[in-house]
C-alpha cells in the first residue's frame, strides 16, 4: 500500500515537472525565427493537389502553388499570377497566356510546358481530376512553346480567369507512376508560391517555409504552421493560451466567447456565404419523373412566395446569428462580390408582411380550418411541412424554432426533422424525401460554380444517383440565362445575365436566401503585427480564395514578455500542485505506517 | 457496463461443482484452446461478412458526400463512383471485398486516398499509447481502491472513493475533457490544448516529455471515467470474499489483516476482473473516440468516427475489423487465463 501511494506521488510529481519543463520548450517554439501558427478545424486529407478535396489542403496548396490567374487582393477581378499575361480569340475558343520566367523553388525554371502537362494530367488521368476535374472538362487541348501556353476550348468559357487547378513542375510530377496512390508528401515540397511545404505530421501539422525566391517578393515571415483541431473548442482555447495564432471560420457563439481577451483581435466581417431555405418544388430526376414526397402545396409558386414574405429576416440575423450576419435580400450571391451580387428592389423586393402572405394565400385558395392551420385548395392536405435539418448544428434548431413561429402567423405549420449529415444529404440531394431543408454554398469570386448547382442537369439520374443538385430545380429561363452567361466574356455584361438568373430564382423560389453569415475569425496581435484581408476592404483571412493573407502577414517582433507571464503561471502551478501532491502522499504514508502499527497490536 | 455479467460467470462456474481436477491438465488446456481458438475463427469470419452489408446499411452516397459544397459536374461523379468500384453490383462488390481481405489488402480509402493499412499503421501508435496507458492507471488504481473500499466496506474511504468514481463514470466523456481543457488549458495554461506533440517538438528525450505532457490531460479523462468499473467489480468481488469460512479461518489462525487480503482475499476475487481487464484490453485498439476528438489526438477512433461520416466504406471496414478481431483474441485469451488461473472454470 505504501508503495503504491509512494508510485502514485512519483508519478504526480514527474507530470508536474514534466509539464513545467514543456511550458517553457512550448513557449519558445524557434527561437528567433519569426513563425506563425494558423489552427484549421480540419487536418489535411492529401498533400498531393490532384487528390486533396478538404478546405484546409487547398488553403495550404494556394501556399505553395502558382495559378493561371487569381483573384485581385482588392477588387476580387482575375489579376495575373504564373501567367503575366493573356488574349482570347475572337470566337472565345482559343487562349493564349504568357508564363512568368520565374523559378520552382528548386531552382528549375517555370515554363508553359508545366502548366500543359499539369491540365493535361487533369484531362487524362482519371485519378487527377478528383480534386479540380471539373475545371479542365471543357479543355479542348492545351499546348506550350517555352512561354506561351494555348489552350483550345469546346465551347467559351467566361470563367476561364478563374481557374483554381494548382500548376505543379513537370519535371517532379511526370516521375509519379500512379497519381491516385501518390500522396505528395515529399518534402521540400517544389512549387512555385510564396512558400515551401517542409513537413507534414498526419492529423498534427504542416510546416510551411518562406519561399525566399519567390516572384513577389519572400514572405515577411520565415514560417508558416497549420495546426489541425478535431475540436472546435479546443481551437479557441488553444488560440487563447497562445499556441496558435489564427483561427478562421468560426461559429457565432466560439466567436462570441474571444471577447475581452486584449491580446485577440476579433475579425467580424461579410463573409463569403448564403444561408437559404430549399423548398421541394416538385423534385424530378434528370428524365423528369417525379421523387420524394415533397408536400405537394409547394408546388406552387404562391406558397413558396408567401413562406417568403412570413420570414422577418431582421429577426432572424439578430436572434439566431447575434447580429452576425446580414439579413438576403437577395439571392445565392453574396453582397461581398459587390460585382455579380443581385439586390431585389421596387415590387419585386419581398419584405416581412404576414398580412400579405395571408393575402395570397387567401386568394390562392388555401382556407383556414377551424384550427387555424391551412388546407390545400381542394381540401384534401394540410399545409404542414417538415423543416429538415443537421442534427449537430444547434443554430438550425434555433432556426426552426423561428421559422415555426413565423409560418404559424399564416396557418402554416412546420415540423423540425433532424438528419445525420449523410442522410441529410441523401434526402435534399437525391431522394426528395423533404418539404423545406436548410441550405448554404460558400461562393467563389466567380459564382460560375454556384449558379450550376441550381441547373436541370444536376438533378439525380433515373437510376438515383445524385448529381449535385442543390434545390432539384429546372427552369427553361435560368438555364438559358446559364449558357448565355458561360459565353459572355464582357465582364459587365456577363454580370447582367448573372443578376436575372439570381432574380429568377428570387421570385420563382425555389430556394429563399434568408441571410448571409458573417466572417469570423480571431487572432492575436501580439503575434501578428499586420495581415492584409481579401477583398482589402472587409474581406477574408483564413479560407479567401487567395493566398494573400497569409503572404502578407507580419509577425510581432519581440514576443518575449507575453510568453514568460504563461510561463511563470505555469511554474507557480507547477509548485503549488507538486507541494500539494507531495503533502497528500506523506499524509497518506503517515497514516498507513500509524494503521499497520494499530493492525500489529 | 458489463460488470455484473462477467461477476456472474465465476459464480455460474463454481455452481457446476469441481468434478475432476485430476486429469492431465495441460493436454486439457491445449484442447480447450484449440477449442477456444476455433470459435473465434469462426467469428472472425462472420465479422467479415457482417461488416461489409452492415455498413451498406448506412444512408449516404460516399461519392456524394465527398463532393458536398464543390463544383463537380454529373460526369465527374459518375467517373469517381466508377473509380471507385460503387458503380459494380453489391454482390460483386462483396466477392472483390472478400478476396481481398483474404489477401489481407483492405483497399483504399475514398477520402484519405491511401492504403487503409497504411492509415492504420500511422494511427495505431497514438492509439495503443494514449488507450493503453489509460488502461494501466484506470485498473491500477480501480483495483487499488477497490481492495481498499471492499476490505472495509462502509468506511470513510469506501464512501468517499465509490461515490467518486461514480460519479466521474457517469460524466459525459466529451464534457470532462472540455472541463479540463478549461481549467488547465485555458486558465492555468499549463496543459497543450491538442495533439500529441508540439509542432516544434525537440528531439530524443526531450520529445517523449513533449509527448507525455501532452497525453497528461487526455489520459486524465479516459482514466477518470473508466476506472469506477475497475473499481466496483474488484470491490464486490471481494465483498463476496470477506466473509467465507476460509477467511475466518485464516484471521483465527493469527494471520496479519494485510497478509490476509493480500494472500487469501484478493487473489480469489481478482478473477472477475481479470475477464474484464481482458475485454478492455481488446477494446484498446479502438481507442477513445470522444477523447480523441476532444484532444485532437491522432488515433484509430477518430479514424473510424470521420470514416462514418462520409461514409467511407473500405477505411470503415478496415478499422471495424481491426478493432472487432482485437476484441475476439483478448476474450479468446481471456477464456484461456482463467482457464488456468481459476481450476473451477476446467471442469465447466
Amino acid at each position: 500500500m505504501r508503495k503504491w501511494l509512494a508510485r502514485l506521488a512519483a508519478l504526480g510529481v514527474a507530470l508536474l515537472v514534466v509539464s513545467q519543463g514543456q511550458v517553457a520548450l512550448a513557449q519558445d517554439p524557434a527561437a528567433g525565427k519569426k513563425v506563425i501558427r494558423v489552427g484549421a478545424t480540419q487536418a489535411v486529407d492529401s498533400m498531393n493537389p490532384f487528390l486533396a478535396v478538404r478546405l484546409v489542403s487547398s488553403q495550404i496548396h494556394r501556399q505553395m502553388y502558382s495559378f493561371l490567374t487569381i483573384p485581385d487582393h482588392k477588387t476580387l477581378q482575375p489579376s495575373p499570377d504564373l501567367a503575366e499575361s493573356w488574349s482570347s480569340s475572337e470566337d472565345g475558343l482559343t487562349w493564349t497566356f504568357k508564363i512568368r520566367e520565374t523559378k520552382w523553388s528548386d531552382g528549375t525554371p517555370v515554363t508553359a510546358e508545366d502548366a500543359a502537362w499539369t491540365f493535361n494530367k487533369v484531362m487524362t488521368d482519371d485519378a487527377a481530376k478528383t480534386a479540380n476535374g471539373p475545371a479542365a472538362e471543357n479543355f479542348e487541348s492545351v499546348t506550350a512553346n517555352g512561354q506561351e501556353l494555348v489552350i483550345k476550348l469546346k465551347e467559351p468559357q467566361a470563367s476561364m480567369l478563374e481557374n483554381p487547378i494548382p500548376i505543379v513542375p513537370k519535371h517532379i510530377w511526370e516521375k509519379v507512376d500512379n497519381i491516385a496512390d501518390f500522396s505528395g508528401d515529399e518534402y521540400p515540397a517544389v512549387g512555385s508560391g510564396p512558400y515551401i511545404a517542409v513537413e507534414h505530421k498526419k492529423d498534427q501539422y504542416v510546416k510551411l517555409k518562406a519561399n525566399p525566391d519567390y516572384w513577389r517578393g519572400a514572405p515577411k515571415i520565415d514560417e508558416l504552421q497549420v495546426v489541425f483541431y478535431d475540436n472546435p473548442a479546443a481551437s479557441i482555447i488553444g488560440l487563447k493560451n497562445g499556441e496558435i495564432d489564427l483561427i478562421g471560420r468560426l461559429n457565432p457563439p466560439d466567436y462570441q466567447s474571444l471577447a475581452g481577451d486584449p491580446n485577440i483581435v476579433q475579425w467580424n466581417q461579410q463573409g463569403r456565404r448564403a444561408a437559404y431555405l430549399q423548398l421541394n418544388h416538385g423534385a424530378t430526376t434528370t428524365d423528369g419523373k417525379e421523387v420524394g414526397d415533397g408536400h405537394p402545396a409547394l408546388k406552387d409558386q404562391k406558397v413558396r412566395q408567401a413562406l417568403h414574405y412570413a420570414i422577418d429576416k431582421d429577426k432572424l440575423v439578430a436572434e439566431v446569428q447575434n447580429d452576425l450576419a446580414k439579413p438576403a435580400h437577395g439571392s445565392i450571391v453574396p453582397p461581398m462580390y459587390t460585382d455579380f451580387f443581385w439586390e431585389a428592389t421596387g415590387d419585386t423586393k419581398v419584405t416581412y408582411d404576414p398580412a400579405k402572405a395571408n393575402q395570397i394565400l387567401d386568394e390562392a385558395g388555401y382556407k383556414k380550418g377551424p384550427d387555424g392551420v391551412r388546407t390545400m385548395p381542394d381540401g384534401d392536405r394540410k399545409l404542414e411541412f417538415r423543416f429538415s435539418i443537421h442534427t449537430d448544428t444547434p443554430i438550425e434548431d434555433k432556426l426552426a424554432e423561428y421559422l415555426a413561429g413565423f409560418f404559424k402567423e399564416i396557418g402554416v405549420t412546420l415540423t423540425t426533422k433532424k438528419l445525420e449529415s449523410s442522410k441529410f444529404t441523401e434526402e435534399t440531394g437525391v431522394t426528395g424525401l423533404f418539404d423545406i431543408a436548410i441550405s448554404g454554398w460558400s461562393v467563389n469570386p466567380d459564382p460560375e460554380e454556384v449558379l450550376a448547382t441550381h441547373l436541370c442537369s444536376r438533378r439525380p439520374t433515373p437510376s438515383g444517383e445524385g448529381g449535385g443538385t442543390e434545390s432539384f430545380y429546372c427552369d427553361d429561363t435560368y438555364e438559358k440565362l446559364y449558357q448565355e452567361q458561360l459565353k459572355e466574356l464582357d465582364r459587365g455584361k456577363r454580370a447582367d445575365l448573372i443578376k436575372q438568373m439570381q432574380e429568377r430564382l428570387y421570385t420563382d423560389a425555389p430556394v429563399i436566401a434568408i441571410y448571409y453569415p458573417n466572417d469570423l475569425e480571431g487572432y492575436r496581435k501580439d503575434r501578428v503585427a499586420s495581415i492584409t484581408s481579401v477583398p482589402e476592404q472587409d474581406g477574408i483571412l483564413y479560407g479567401a480564395s487567395s493566398f494573400w493573407p497569409f503572404y502578407s502577414l507580419e509577425a510581432v517582433e519581440s514576443s518575449a514578455t507575453a510568453e514568460e507571464g504563461g510561463s511563470n503561471t505555469g511554474v507557480i502551478v507547477g509548485v503549488v500542485g507538486a507541494v500539494l501532491i507531495l503533502g497528500a502522499g506523506a499524509f497518506f504514508l503517515s497514516r498507513r505506517r500509524k494503521s499497520v502499527a494499530d493492525d500489529r497490536e | 457496463m458489463t460488470a455484473p455479467l462477467e461477476a456472474a460467470e465465476p459464480a455460474a462456474a463454481q455452481a457446476a461443482g469441481p468434478a475432476d481436477d485430476h486429469r492431465p491438465a495441460r493436454r486439457g488446456l491445449l484442447r480447450y484452446a484449440l477449442t477456444k481458438a476455433g470459435g473465434a475463427l469462426l467469428s472472425i469470419a462472420m465479422v467479415i461478412v457482417a461488416t461489409f452489408f452492415l455498413f451498406r446499411l448506412l444512408p449516404g452516397d460516399p461519392v456524394r458526400n465527398l463532393a458536398q459544397g464543390r463544383n463537380m459536374t454529373p460526369d465527374q461523379l459518375d467517373l469517381e463512383r466508377r473509380r471507385l468500384g460503387l458503380d459494380k453490383p453489391l454482390v460483386d462488390q462483396f466477392f472483390d471485398f472478400v478476396g481481398q481481405t483474404l489477401r489481407l489488402d483492405l483497399g483504399t480509402s475514398y477520402e484519405y486516398k491511401r492504403p487503409v493499412l497504411e492509415l492504420i499503421g500511422q494511427r495505431l501508435g497514438p492509439t495503443l499509447l494514449l488507450a493503453g496507458v489509460g488502461l494501466v492507471i484506470a485498473v491500477s488504481l480501480g483495483l487499488w481502491q477497490g481492495t481498499r473500499a471492499g476490505w472495509r466496506p462502509g468506511s470513510r474511504f469506501d464512501r468517499f472513493s465509490t461515490a467518486t468514481s461514480l460519479l466521474l463514470w457517469s460524466v459525459p466523456t466529451f464534457w470532462l475533457g472540455l472541463l479540463l481543457l478549461m481549467v488547465f488549458g485555458a486558465w492555468l495554461k499549463i496543459f497543450p490544448s491538442r495533439g500529441i506533440e508540439s509542432v516544434d517538438a525537440p528531439d530524443g528525450f526531450g520529445y517523449v516529455l513533449d509527448v507525455a505532457w501532452h497525453m497528461v490531460l487526455p489520459c486524465l479523462t479516459l482514466v477518470g471515467v473508466v476506472y469506477a468499473q475497475y473499481l466496483l467489480v474488484m470491490r464486490s468481488s471481494l465483498l463476496d470474499e470477506v466473509g467465507q469460512d476460509y477467511i475466518n479461518v485464516a484471521r483465527a489462525k493469527g494471520l496479519r489483516d494485510d497478509d490476509l487480503r493480500r494472500r487469501h482475499a484478493v487473489p480469489n476475487a481478482l478473477l472477475p476482473t481479470v475477464t474484464l481487464v481482458f475485454m478492455r484490453i481488446g477494446f484498446v485498439v479502438g481507442g477513445a473516440v470522444t477523447v480523441e476528438t476532444v484532444f485532437s489526438w491522432p488515433g484509430l477512433g477518430k479514424l473510424f468516427y470521420d470514416a462514418i461520416s462520409v461514409p467511407d466504406f473500405t477505411l470503415m471496414q478496415g478499422t471495424f475489423m481491426l478493432i472487432t478481431v482485437a476484441v475476439i483474441i483478448m476474450n479468446t485469451l481471456a477464456d484461456v487465463v482463467y482457464h488456468v488461473l481459476d481450476p473451477r472454470v476446467r471442469s465447466a
